[in-house]
């Protein structure tokens, strides 16, 4: 095909046309005019082509600018002379040569003859570029985003622009907000016009800015809403700096709503995962009281259960062993089909904990029944064991267990961000509680189960078979460990020593709770788990305040700014400090024994 | 065999077995025959035989399980260590009058806590008073509160493992997870030198001999009994007008002191001193000695420290996978199997080669006894 | 009328809703030998464990001492405390410590300093060595004296629990079931002791075995106790006719010993 000849009014007519964010039918591709801004002589031509691309949402426009930029992208020219702007593309072979695409259509280049040429990039002259092109090539990739298909990637794109208060792309901002049916992008354009706005040197513009900005609460506006004042203070405009001090009061208490109710909902989602964590602690240790340390690694089963079931559901996987290699074959599922790998790991991951659990009742736990330390430190070295087997199968790095779409993504309410996967725990959570008080309070099993915890000796001499009793308990407790390990595995990382994580925090809660209490342990995972939030939410807050402390004030501050740490340093001694009020937790179950 | 028979022959084994790790043992190093390599082997095992002395002073005298003990050893080894990181002087990679990770925090000067700890005495003082107060702190909340069996183990771990998060922690100053390293000088001698490391070795033997002679010395006294007792009916005791937790937390302080001054040793003799040594693993690790070494006696911990950290060395060259495997599975048998440890094998033996001896003797009679008394009798 | 040694007033508790003591009253006065019988589920352990600081009152008031003035309030002391104060108590399951000797089990319980530094560098001098020896002889555990006390048999322990009360010398000895797993001659021998003890020590004895009682009751004051609460008190005999006892306890058997 034939170059076009450069039209200086097709060229302002296209211009025009972008400015309004509307390519008319029949105009030349974005591809098109890439290969004629390559091609065209002048540097300004070049820009002006560039500047044609601005808010096109055709998805071959970055590769194919980016390519400019770094020098990939070649003018070939033919041997009638014409000259065709490509891009190579294909394997190199032994002579170095590659296949190409032609920029214009993004067809193969060919000869004559229709066979496809092959080019070796050192025969191949890079189409140029300045430093004033590159900018108009970046201006042209900031906003082809604003008319990206996923509303997210707008919402970054209007954001990115707003944030920088770039005043030159408002008039683009306010096109799209002409056009943008997505409710949420409608807010960060607002937003961001608003923040651009700001910078507007006209009194009244400004005005109506910090209005919208105060309606809108944008969290996002504080430090630029902070700076308008001080400006507006300075420059002696009463009415400016009182827009800007409502808007940054309307911003503040916007804030901490959003900060509340965010640490309220990790405090509650926190609560959740320990409460989920420590469920079959409570009836291992609970109910049972045998101090069971892989409790943790029981978790940690459930959690590559959930591996292997979405590996049989993909494409499977080859287990080492001791030299030996245990191939597990794949169904090769995609799509909808391959997302129900995790529903269907649930009942496998309690399954397979069941089984381990039962093993280790059986194998061990049983002879230790009066001696808890004893079955604290067999239990250890069982986790030892375990541990490591893990790490001999499925390697000491972590794996990847990948969320299925209906438990990945947020929710954003009110500013408020909602991990999906959290608010499932948080129900799932509530489910198993309700769960197990069924079984407990509803079965024969559960009646079993408390009349054997409660006076072994009497259960058996009534005709209760405590052995069976307690295997099946213990079953009960490490398969809900090994649930919450398939419910972990979409927080947290996978590895070998996943449990370990949790181990401790688990036998927390249960001791808070108070041992053997059901309600208890709900109750003290709630409360461990808010404190911890509001703690991390709130420390670099109080962090400043520290430094009165003699001598060791500074050194506080410094610890209090990783609140994370400190959060839980601080709720541990706080554990500790409980204990000394409510020795037993907080609720007792009491003994008559003199040695209990 | 009597009382003073044994007692003779107690006697004879903590002499020879002394002499041996004190005089002997260094003598074939300044010859040649132990390389330094083995010796500051050795030295290390000695420094976690004073650990392990520390869990069975609590374990196996006292019945308190603490998960502990490790954080005592560091925070003991720690606080030598900064002693050790000040003689560094500007000898460190930086060369600047300050340690290299402050300066790779960005410290121009020495923070405040650090500069008392060019002296010596002082930091020897810190390796007493630092594990001690916590210890006493921790111990008086906790048995004031009666927290005990497995809460309590559960708390000393919950303990240590705050700690270590902590320790983790740049903020802290005491060097990240990195700890500290590359020491130099100690009292003015080079770390470097055979001698001095011989010398350590030295202290380190000393130092253990007179835990254990300690140890002895309290299992005899008046507190050893309450102590015993304590562990083996706590609340009868309190019914005798003793206040328990009076004794747990001398013990407990007690204790705390020996695994603290343990780490004091191992830090210059092992070169490195980190938050890894303090993670719960470690303590649970120290209770593995004590278990398959033998609890509640005195020579069982130094022995379980000394064998299992030799089959440690060794295995985990040989079979670096296994390890953890053996170590588990080993501990697992020893508690279900063999709860007296090794220093109950000998009786044991015996009483199995007295019962084999006796039916094999029965089965040269002609007319076995009714297998229902002789059971009976047994 | 002297002021009793040990005054309980107007004392409730409860566990978990269970009533176990219920506006109990009770005197001792020093030198008494006050036996107390009752039902199952009477409350007499809890009875002891109030007095002792097991358990803490829900309500109600434990004095201890003949001087009004400088009485000590049983229900802010703990165990030790109270203990130490002279109040002995031997359980009603043997409770000795089975990991030591004979010998050593009287040592812990012998009477004099209890501190952490006083144990460590405690010395028995001769003087209770033949104090020891003497109480040994009592209990008859003489040849025993190196044995582990779990390897004694049940009513061994129980007269080893009586020897460590002696070891003690407290003020109060409160016993509960001596006669427990003994046999009728050593029935007989503990009752003697107890007599003995009594004038020179204030006791409380809870016994089921009636013939017991009967011999240790001869001219003391026997107090039964009926859910949580005293019943009735008086001497043997009186007790023994009383319609209301008859009715709750001794109508249920000749001997409750269950």
């Amino acid at each position: 095909m034939d170059l076009l000849p450069v039209k200086p009014l097709a060229c302002i007519l296209f211009f025009v046309a972008a400015c309004a964010y509307l390519v008319p039918a029949g105009a030349a591709t974005p591809r098109e005019i890439i290969a004629r801004a390559v091609l065209a002589e002048d540097a300004g031509a070049k820009r002006d082509f560039i500047g044609q691309l601005m808010g096109q949402a055709d998805p071959a426009i970055a590769p194919l600018l980016e390519a400019w930029r770094t020098d990939a992208l070649f003018i070939f020219t033919a041997t009638d002379g014409a000259k065709i702007p490509v891009v190579l593309t294909g394997e190199r072979d032994e002579a170095g040569t590659q296949t190409a695409a032609r920029i214009d259509t993004g067809a193969a280049l060919t000869a004559a003859n229709g066979q496809p040429l092959r080019l070796v990039v050192a025969d191949l002259a890079a189409a140029d570029h300045t430093s004033s092109l590159r900018r108009a090539m970046k201006a042209v990739l900031d906003l082809a985003d604003l008319a990206a298909s996923e509303p997210a990637k707008r919402i970054k794109a209007i954001l990115t622009i707003g944030l920088a208060q770039d005043a030159e792309k408002l008039p683009a901002l306010q096109a799209r907000l002409a056009i943008e049916p997505e409710e949420s992008v409608r807010r960060a354009l607002r937003e961001s016009i608003a923040l651009a706005q700001l910078k507007d040197d006209r009194d009244a513009i400004k005005l109506a800015a910090l209005g919208e900005l105060k309606e809108l609460r944008s969290l996002a506006s504080t430090d630029f809403l902070t700076r308008s004042l001080k400006e507006s203070e300075a420059a002696g405009k009463p009415a400016l700096a009182r827009a800007a001090r409502e808007a940054l009061r309307s911003v503040e208490s916007h804030r901490s709503f959003v900060d509340f109710f965010g640490t309220l909902f990790r405090g509650v989602s926190l609560g959740s995962i320990l409460l989920v964590a420590a469920l079959g602690l409570a009836i291992t240790f609970g109910l049972m009281r045998v101090i069971n340390m892989a409790h943790g690694e029981m978790i940690a089963v459930g959690a590559y259960t959930t591996y292997l079931v979405q590996n049989i559901f993909g494409t499977g996987i080859t287990i080492p062993f001791f030299g030996f290699s245990l191939p597990i074959f794949g169904l090769n599922l995609t799509g909808a089909a391959y997302q129900w790998y995790f529903i269907a790991a649930l009942p496998l991951s309690f399954i397979a904990a069941a089984i381990v659990g039962i093993g280790l009742e059986r194998s061990v736990i049983r002879f230790l029944y009066r001696r808890p330390l004893e079955s604290l430190l067999a239990t250890w070295g069982v986790s030892l064991v375990m541990q490591q087997g893990l790490r001999l199968m499925f390697g000491a790095n972590n794996v990847q267990v990948s969320s299925p779409t209906y438990l990945s993504g947020n929710w954003l309410v009110n500013d408020i961000i909602l991990g999906w996967n959290r608010v499932f725990v948080i129900g799932f959570a509530m489910l198993i509680v309700f769960g197990m008080w069924l079984v407990l309070t509803k079965t024969p099993l559960g009646l079993l189960i408390r009349a054997s915890m409660q006076n072994r000796t009497m259960a058996s001499c009534m005709g209760v078979r405590t052995e069976r009793v307690n295997m099946l308990t213990f079953g009960l407790g490490s398969g809900l460990a090994g649930l919450a390990g398939a419910f972990l595995s979409q927080i947290g990382n996978v590895g070998p020593s996943l449990g370990q994580g949790y181990i401790i925090d688990s036998f927390m809660v249960v001791v808070v709770g108070g041992v053997g209490s059901i309600g208890g342990t709900i109750l003290s995972a709630f409360g461990i788990g808010g404190i911890d939030q509001v703690l991390q939410q709130y420390l670099p807050y109080i962090a400043p305040g520290l430094s009165w402390v003699p001598g060791i004030g500074s050194f506080l501050q410094n610890l209090a700014q990783d609140a994370a740490v400190f959060g839980k340093i601080l709720v541990l001694a706080g554990i500790i400090l409980f204990l000394q009020w409510k020795p037993a937790g907080l609720f007792v179950t009491r003994s008559r024994n003199l040695e209990d | 065999m009597s009382a003073p028979t044994v007692r003779r022959y107690e006697l004879i084994a903590v002499t020879v077995i002394a002499l041996l790790l004190i005089v002997v043992v260094p003598l074939l190093n300044a010859n040649g025959v132990i390389s330094h390599f083995d010796l500051s082997r050795y030295g290390k095992y000695l420094c976690y035989a004073l650990l392990a002395i520390s869990v069975d002073l609590l374990w196996g005298y006292t019945g308190l399980l603490s998960l502990g003990q490790a954080l005592f050893f560091t925070l003991g080894g720690y606080m030598h260590g900064m002693y050790l990181m000040r003689m560094i002087g500007e000898l460190g990679q930086y060369k600047k009058p300050i340690p290299d990770f402050l300066v790779f925090l960005g410290w121009e000067r020495l923070p405040a806590f650090w500069e008392p700890f060019a002296s010596f005495p002082f930091a020897m003082a810190m390796v007493i008073l630092v594990p001690g107060l916590v210890a006493y702190v921790f111990g008086y909340l906790a048995f004031r509160s009666r927290i005990k069996g497995v809460y309590f183990s559960i708390l000393t771990q919950a303990l240590t493992y705050a700690a270590s998060i902590m320790f983790f922690r740049n903020n802290l100053l005491l060097g990240g997870n990195n700890g500290f390293t590359d020491f130099k000088f100690i009292l003015g001698h080079s770390l470097a030198d055979p001698a001095t490391s011989r010398w350590l070795y030295i202290a380190t033997a000393v130092a253990v001999l007179l835990a254990f002679l300690f140890c002895r010395w309290l299992s005899k006294t008046k507190f050893g009994l309450v102590q015993q007792a304590i562990r083996d009916g706590e609340n009868r005791v309190l019914f005798s007008g003793y206040a328990t937790a009076h004794f747990k937390l001398f013990i407990f302080v007690v204790a705390a002191l020996l695994a603290a001054i343990g780490g004091a040793l191992y830090t210059p003799q092992v070169g490195i001193i980190n938050p890894g040594e303090m993670q719960a693993d470690k303590s649970l690790e120290a209770v593995v000695w004590v278990a398959v070494g033998g609890r509640g006696t005195l020579l069982g911990p130094i022995i379980g420290a000394f064998s299992i950290n030799y089959l440690k060395s060794w295995a985990t060259t040989a079979f670096p996978d296994l390890w953890l495997l053996i170590l588990g599975g080993l501990f697992v048998l020893v508690v279900l199997f063999l709860p007296g440890g090794i220093v109950s094998l000998p009786a044991r033996l015996k009483a199995a080669w007295q019962k084999l001896a006796a039916r094999s003797a029965r089965k040269d009679r002609d007319s076995p006894p009714a297998p229902d008394s002789a059971s009976a009798k047994s | 009328m002297p002021h009793p040694l040990l005054s309980v007033e107007d004392v409730s508790k409860s566990y978990d809703g269970f009533k176990a003591i219920t506006n109990l009253n009770f005197y001792l006065y020093e030198g008494e030998l006050r036996t107390v019988i009752g039902p199952n589920g009477a409350g007499k352990s809890t009875f002891f464990d109030l007095i002792t600081g097991r358990a803490k009152p829900d309500k109600g008031k434990l004095d201890f001492g003949t001087d009004p003035a400088a009485s000590h309030d049983l229900t802010e002391l703990n165990e030790y405390e109270i203990n130490r104060l002279g109040i002995g108590r031997k359980f009603q399951t043997p409770s000795v410590y089975t990991e030591h000797t004979v010998w050593d089990n009287l040592v812990l319980s012998l009477k004099g300093p209890r501190g952490v530094f006083a144990s460590l560098f405690h010395r028995l001098t001769s003087t209770d060595r033949d104090r020891l020896d003497d109480i040994l002889k009592t209990v008859r555990l003489d040849a025993k004296r190196d044995w582990k006390a779990g390897l004694l048999a049940h009513g061994e322990k129980q007269w080893l629990e009586i020897g460590m009360l002696l070891a003690q010398d407290p003020k109060v000895l409160l016993v509960d079931e001596p006669a427990a797993g003994m046999s009728d001659d050593e029935t007989d021998r503990t009752g003697d002791l107890l007599l003995s003890l009594a004038g020179k020590h204030s006791l409380i004895v809870i016994e089921h075995d009636m013939a017991f009682v009967k011999q240790i009751a001869a001219n003391g004051v026997v107090t039964v106790l009926h859910q949580g609460t005293v019943l009735c008190e008086g001497k043997f005999d009186e007790v023994q006719s009383d319609e209301k006892v008859r009715e709750v306890y001794l109508g249920r058997g000749k001997h409750g010993t269950r």
